[in-house]
């Protein structure tokens, strides 16, 4: 709805209308998104509410030597991710299939 | 109805596991008498953390639970122990304690559901609970308050005044710092050695390029995939869990018992063996989980820790790692319940005819707070629209100008 606020009368502005032919249309999600990232933003800000104990790194643990194993299997050619696909290497909750 | 197993060789019951007995035998008879002068009237005095004889201001304190209790070493762990204070709880057991006076021999009545002394009606003797009752009530240890009232105030209140301005009003109005409580609540802190293995795939980039022209240009990647496996042993000293299935409850939609959470962890090895006097003046919630509700929350933190340990390893792997399938181990695991600090400040919010109550809460030994305060929708509304329209002007000049 937010969106739908700021974006109508925008669109419907001469001269933007050739403009969002190409990366204008772009430019113009900046408003609502910025109003929404704000909202969103200061509403985590108050309620906290992706706070919790980080205790894998305020727990003393001590590890041994990590070992393991490397072994190339493929090669991807011509892709536009950044990042491999399911990418869960930085978030240690996230779990996966438990092995017995 | 129930039916006898088939005749056969008979199997022995599995071994109940060890127990590290932590009962204050000293003050089994419910009466903690102050070591000078012989007076009941005893509390915490927190700028000190210490007991303080209210008759004759002497001061004291228990032990630590650490120099009593054998911790042995961690890379050794094996099995399950228990404290005597974690032990499973006796469903049949309720939260009312008789006890009898060791003063005039009066029986009194102790609701442990929220308090563990009462004084006798007869002789003004301070009665408290300190043996292991098999209801969850008592502890191994207790870590004393260190933070007092008055800090707890302080930080309450700038904790709350950084976040005025979109702070629902009513709130604002009805914000009375002065109303925090100082609560005991109910851990299991846990000593374990585990290993565990992951397994996934992850990417090197081999090459960057980009294609098109102008504003149709486009980069695309050259990956070596990896299959890539990770084995750690590791131990973990003191991981601390709500022992309350109600503060274990975190789902932040319905309540705010997260930002209590986030407040641990606490200087746990300073915990001293059981005394209720050390909860005179505040309140506490009992145990209602057992080892075994535990299990799985202590689990999937330690293959989360896992995970965290071998990330140090994957520096290779420019383009991450997915990991597929994980496998933990635990070895060895030491259970204590410990009732640990926390000023908990609450205030009730009814929202869209949805109540929630919101905590700010103080860690009593560190001092770290953490909350949620209820917001003003109106008021972020209006700022959010008012940043999105000046974004958007400056957007639509930019574009007419271009």
């Amino acid at each position: 709805m937010l969106t739908t606020i700021l974006t109508a009368p925008v669109l419907a502005a001469p001269g933007v209308i050739a403009a969002s032919q190409s990366n204008g249309e772009l430019f113009l999600l900046a408003g609502p998104g910025g109003a929404a990232l704000l909202y969103f933003t200061l509403w985590r800000y108050y309620r906290n509410t992706d706070k919790s104990h980080s205790f894998e790194r305020e727990t003393r643990i001590q590890g041994q030597p990590i070992t393991g194993s490397d072994g190339k299997v493929s090669e991807v050619t011509g892709t536009r991710s950044k990042r491999i696909n399911g990418a869960n290497d930085t978030d240690h909750r996230e779990r996966v299939q438990r092995l017995p | 109805m129930t039916t006898l197993p088939p005749p056969g060789e008979p199997r022995p019951l599995p071994p109940p596991p060890p127990t590290i007995d932590t009962e204050n035998k000293r003050l089994d008879d419910g009466v903690n008498r102050c070591p000078k002068c012989g007076s009941t009237e005893i509390q915490l005095r927190p700028s000190v953390g210490m007991l303080v004889c209210l008759f004759c201001r002497h001061e004291w304190a228990e032990a630590r639970l650490d120099e009593t209790v054998a911790n042995g070493d961690l890379s050794a762990l094996q099995g399950t122990t228990l404290g005597s204070g974690a032990a499973d709880i006796d469903t049949g057991a309720g939260t009312l304690v008789t006890m009898k006076c060791g003063g005039c021999g009066a029986e009194v009545v102790v609701n442990t559901a929220g308090q563990m002394s009462a004084r006798c009606h007869w002789c003004r003797h301070v009665l408290t609970v300190n043996e292991q009752v098999p209801n969850g009530a008592v502890p191994d240890a207790v870590l004393p308050f260190s933070i007092t009232h008055a800090d707890a105030v302080a930080k309450i209140t700038a904790f709350a005044g950084k976040r005025r301005m979109f702070a629902n009003r009513a709130f604002l109005r009805e914000f009375r710092p002065e109303n925090v409580v100082g609560v005991y609540l109910p851990y299991m802190v846990i000593d374990s050695r585990a290993s565990a293995d992951v397994s996934g795939f992850g990417e090197i980039e081999t090459r960057r390029y980009t294609r098109g022209t102008g504003d149709n240009k486009v980069t695309y990647y050259d990956a070596d995939v990896y299959q890539v496996h990770r084995h750690v042993d590791f131990t973990v000293d003191d991981l601390t869990i709500e022992a309350s299935a109600e503060r274990a409850d975190q789902n932040t939609s319905v309540n705010t018992n997260n930002v209590i959470n986030t407040i641990l962890p606490f200087d746990t090895e300073n915990a001293v063996k059981w005394n209720a006097s050390y909860l005179t003046g505040f309140t506490s919630e009992k145990r209602d989980q057992d080892v075994s509700h535990m299990v799985p929350t202590l689990e999937n933190q330690l293959l989360s820790i896992a995970r965290s340990q071998v990330a140090s390893s994957l520096g290779a792997y420019d383009r991450g790692v997915r990991w597929e399938q994980e496998r933990l181990a635990v070895h060895g695991t030491r259970w204590l319940a410990m009732y640990l600090p926390v000023w908990l400040y609450s205030y009730h919010h009814v929202e869209r005819g949805k109540g929630m109550v919101h905590y700010i809460a103080v860690n009593g030994r560190t001092g770290e707070v953490m909350g949620s305060v209820p917001v003003s929708h109106a008021r972020l509304l209006v700022a959010a629209l008012a940043v999105g329209t000046v974004v958007e002007a400056v957007v639509i000049a930019f574009l007419a100008a271009s």
